[in-house]
């Protein structure tokens, strides 16, 4: 969908003319935030390896332990589609990090599965197909840079649809598992650090809030996600005050428990 | 028959004058704006910012602003590019902490109708981008802002 090569030069002379000019009007050093309540748009959901970036740069994490390649189960609801396809390109970004091409390229499949099942799988065959040929040359940033356009393109083609609250619930699962991956991993090995990377309390209550607005999805499984969710609220909702290492082990619990019941038939 | 081709091509002619004086911006969309986003982005590309794919879009109108919330996380770096299609409008986008104190770093800049911001996240958190159209020729103005992180 992005095509930097189109406009390289563009780029160039803009880099030019950047390089020439001095910054416009100056920002105020501070603001009343209270007055942008009315007029703040929606988050954009970070993907998993926007915090596995940051915890890669607090040491090295032994990504391999955390790849996951099973086929899974299938399912027919599209809720628990959409759950299971966030949680397998998140699935996809951690076998990036372990540089493991073979699992990728089965997560690519898998994900084209999945997509079919859902009704999208048209838009993602294209990337199915890049994520194969990246994933063939060792091209790691080629192959994230699929998983992302995969995603995208997967909720753009909900979106379409009018199914943007399946498009909710591929963000949803790709969060729940980069929490349970990020959790493991500063379990291991308990850093101040590593725990403050879960301080995302406005992220929970935007799936919160998400999650409020599906009722006509009479699964048990939400309801216990909206239950979770509840629990995790405070164990990262703490201000300033340090997310413990209890708290992380706390959340790993929960979110594992759902990544289970996301993967697993018969919930 | 002729006469009838003649009149069709004459009304087809006045058509396209017609389409030629509508101005340029009402076929523009926020798709165009995030072209321009990301011709403002391309360059970090080769720093090693991964773009994302998805993005925020709208139009305002001059001197409006607008608010993303967004999660950041310590440890990585970010900059935010803002793009409009509206060649003489000014655009500029700021980054400020929950507390409202400006974050960004000083290499953040606007040009015309570019503008990016830049941040090292002290804490993991969320913060406010914070959008504005300093100054446009259209009425509304479409805009875009992308996000890249490293």
């Amino acid at each position: 969908m992005i095509h930097f090569v189109k406009i390289s030069k563009v780029g160039v002379v803009l880099t030019l003319a950047l390089s020439l000019s001095a910054s416009a009007v100056e920002a105020p050093k501070r603001i009343d935030v209270k007055q942008l309540s009315k007029k703040v748009e929606d988050v954009v959901v970070p993907l998993p390896n926007e915090v596995f970036g940051a915890l890669n740069k607090l040491g090295g994490v032994n990504w391999k332990e955390y790849v996951r390649n099973g086929k899974g189960s299938n399912f027919t609801e599209r809720p628990r589609i959409a759950l299971l396809l966030g949680t397998v390109i998140a699935d996809g970004f951690i076998a990036v990090q372990a540089e493991d091409a073979p699992t990728v390229k089965d997560i690519g499949q898998r994900v084209l599965g999945l997509a079919k099942g859902i009704g999208v799988g048209n838009s993602i065959t294209p990337h199915a197909r890049a994520i194969t040929e990246a994933a063939d040359k060792r091209n790691w940033v080629g192959v994230r840079q699929e998983l992302d356009r995969t995603q995208n393109s997967v909720q753009q083609a909900m979106n379409e649809v009018h199914d943007e609250k399946l498009s909710h619930l591929v963000s949803l699962g790709g969060w729940l598992r980069g929490t349970e991956v990020l959790t493991a991993v500063v379990n291991k090995r308990f850093s101040s650090d590593g725990a403050e990377l879960l301080h995302q309390p406005d992220l929970l209550t935007y799936f919160q809030d998400r999650l409020q607005a599906m009722p006509e999805f009479n699964l048990r499984l939400l309801q216990e996600i909206q239950a979770a969710l509840g629990e995790v609220r405070p164990l990262i909702d703490v201000g300033d005050v340090p997310i413990s290492a209890e708290s992380v082990k706390r959340i790993n619990e929960i979110t594992a428990r759902l990544d289970e019941a996301i993967v697993t038939k018969g919930r | 028959m002729s006469a009838f081709v003649q009149k069709l091509s004459g009304t087809a002619l006045c058509l396209m004058a017609a389409v030629a004086l509508i101005p340029r911006t009402a076929f523009s969309s926020v798709d165009d704006a995030q072209s321009f986003a990301l011709q403002a982005a391309e360059p970090y590309v080769k720093e090693g910012f991964q773009i994302r794919e998805d993005y925020w879009g709208g139009d305002l109108g001059a001197g409006e602003k607008k608010a993303v919330k967004q999660q950041l996380f310590k440890g990585n770096e970010y900059w935010f590019w803002l793009g409009t299609e509206v060649e003489k409008a000014s655009v500029s986008v700021h980054i400020y902490d929950k507390e409202g104190k400006l974050v960004e770093q000083p290499d953040s800049w606007q040009k015309g109708q570019f503008a990016a911001a830049h941040v090292t996240p002290q804490s993991t958190d969320s913060y406010f981008i914070i959008v504005t159209i300093e100054t446009s020729p259209e009425e509304r103005t479409h805009w875009a802002l992308v996000y890249g992180f490293r």
